[in-house]
């Protein structure tokens, strides 16, 4: 009876294993690696790389800067009305991108609430790229946000104390002692934001549009030589499941590895 | 659990094939058209491009019917579809926001700084017919003011609608139902190349039928009323 019960409990790990990664493996069986990576060298996903690293990078300057105070805020104070930011914080993860998208144009576009304004004064945000680094920091500060109001909510508040009590003021506490007992927990935030930044698609063509060098970056140009040029499509692709992969390993042994190091 | 799983799974692919619905792929432009004149087949609208790779890729369907000959004629060619027959033609126009906020009253106009234009990417049929047009108007150097290249007609109308960006190039077809956000300026008569819509039945189809009944339905009289009140031509 027992061992029917584990045998059906395998079958089923077994069937959902294969589901998830037989799509990842076929990606990489449909091209030999030798066009795969013939195909990365290519103009178009050189630029798509480019824009995606550039703009990423803004967009986590960003997210990481403005997002670590207000975690430091969020984790280790409470105050009214705390809980209704959390909430507002996250609702950007459950958003669906095309949702992002019209959002972002009605708040930045042209013709937006803020967009408007800054039209007038000569500014416009929309389908450039600019716009992308707003899509991706919409989509991935709240992935940062999460992490790091764990990290420094789990921080022993005790030790927090214990600096004040010896003299610091509260931002060489917040420096040298909150900021170094979270770091494991904002690194793998970090790494998750930049994960989520990296594949953002839906936000990012409705308003950033898409222009090569430009506009247009690795899940764009996927969805650009879909019709085109499905080597191309396909080996950025490969690339992309390789970043990710990357991303999860990291996210996963980060953690320990700076506890190490700051122990 | 697992059998109920599966039972579930199968019973969402028993839409897909084997029943005696007629499938049509189609052109999203003629979405209004095809549905007006088939309301009981099951009707696929998407770039003709993409739908071209659902053909490639063994997409169980029967007619299709394309914005532009190239697919057509490289399915034929590839012993996909039957011999395609032209049943509409389109035209090229340039919209611009109702507002006009650029002020663009003629492609001239685009070549002022600051416009912002956006056209069809390169491989889609709207982005070639719109390169063809200002090749043959001696004014490919517009091309120097496209903020973003789109994957199909819908993605040009929205930005000219919400007002993202100054102007772009589509399909007379495609103004109508936008007609409240987007006015559209003719394009002179050299200009022009016709936008030919061919149609053909998908090899290997079940419904052969069904297939060239719908074909005849729309080569016929109803057919033609119908795509010129949407806007396209009749040969």
């Amino acid at each position: 009876m027992r061992r029917a019960f584990d045998l059906l409990l395998v079958v089923a790990l077994a069937i959902l294993l294969g589901f998830l990664l037989l799509p990842l493996l076929a990606l990489f069986l449909r091209v030999s690696p030798g066009t795969l990576f013939a195909q990365l060298g290519s103009d178009v996903a050189l630029d798509a790389l480019w824009v995606t690293v550039k703009t990423g990078l803004i967009a986590h300057v960003l997210v990481v800067g403005l997002g670590t105070p207000a975690a430091y805020l969020l984790g280790t104070r409470q105050f009214r009305g705390r809980s209704l930011v959390l909430t507002a914080i996250e609702l950007p993860l459950v958003l669906p991108p095309a949702v992002a998208g019209i959002a972002l144009i009605a708040a930045f576009g042209r013709r937006g609430l803020l967009g408007g304004k800054l039209e007038a004064a000569g500014i416009t945000i929309s389908l450039t790229q600019a716009a992308v680094v707003l899509a991706v920091a919409f989509v991935a500060s709240p992935f940062y946000l999460r992490q790091a109001i764990e990290a420094f909510a789990s921080v022993d508040r005790a030790l927090l104390d214990a600096s004040r009590t010896l003299g610091s003021g509260p931002f060489r506490t917040f420096r040298r002692v909150a900021l170094p007992l979270a770091a494991g927990g904002l690194g793998a935030g970090s790494v998750l934001a930049w994960a989520r930044g990296t594949g953002e698609f839906g936000a990012t063509i409705m308003f950033a549009g898409s222009l090569q060098g430009v506009t247009q970056t690795l899940p764009l140009a996927i969805y650009a030589q879909l019709d085109q040029d499905q080597t191309v499509a396909i080996a950025v692709g490969a690339l992309l499941v390789l970043v990710s992969l990357a991303v999860l390993v990291s996210v996963k042994f980060l953690p320990s590895w700076t506890r190490f190091s700051s122990a | 659990m697992l059998a109920a799983a599966v039972g579930l799974l199968a019973a969402s692919c028993g839409g897909s094939s084997g029943d005696s619905k007629l499938t049509v792929l189609a052109a999203s432009s003629l979405t209004d058209v095809f549905g007006a004149l088939a309301p009981d087949a099951r009707l696929s609208f998407a770039g003709s491009d993409e739908l071209a790779t659902q053909i490639r890729e063994g997409a169980q369907v029967d007619v299709y019917a394309a914005a532009s000959p190239s697919y057509a004629d490289e399915l034929y060619a590839e012993g996909l579809i039957e011999r395609p027959r032209v049943f509409a033609t389109n035209r090229l126009v340039l919209v611009v926001p109702s507002d006009n906020p650029a002020g663009i009253e003629a492609i001239g106009d685009l070549h002022r700084p600051g416009v912002r234009l956006v056209v069809g990417a390169e491989g889609v049929p709207v982005g070639d017919y719109t390169r063809k047009a200002l090749e043959q108007l001696g004014q490919t150097d517009v091309l120097s003011r496209v903020v973003s290249e789109e994957d199909d007609v819908k993605g040009v109308v929205s930005k000219v609608a919400f007002g993202e960006a100054d102007a772009g190039f589509v399909y007379a077809t495609d103004v109508k139902p936008a007609a409240d956000d987007v006015r559209a300026i003719e394009l002179p008569r050299e200009a022009q190349t016709e936008v030919l819509y061919p149609i053909a039945v998908v090899v290997g189809t079940e419904h052969r039928e069904e297939a060239e009944r719908f074909i005849e339905l729309v080569l016929g009289e109803r057919g033609r009323a119908a795509l010129r009140k949407a806007g396209f031509g009749v040969p």
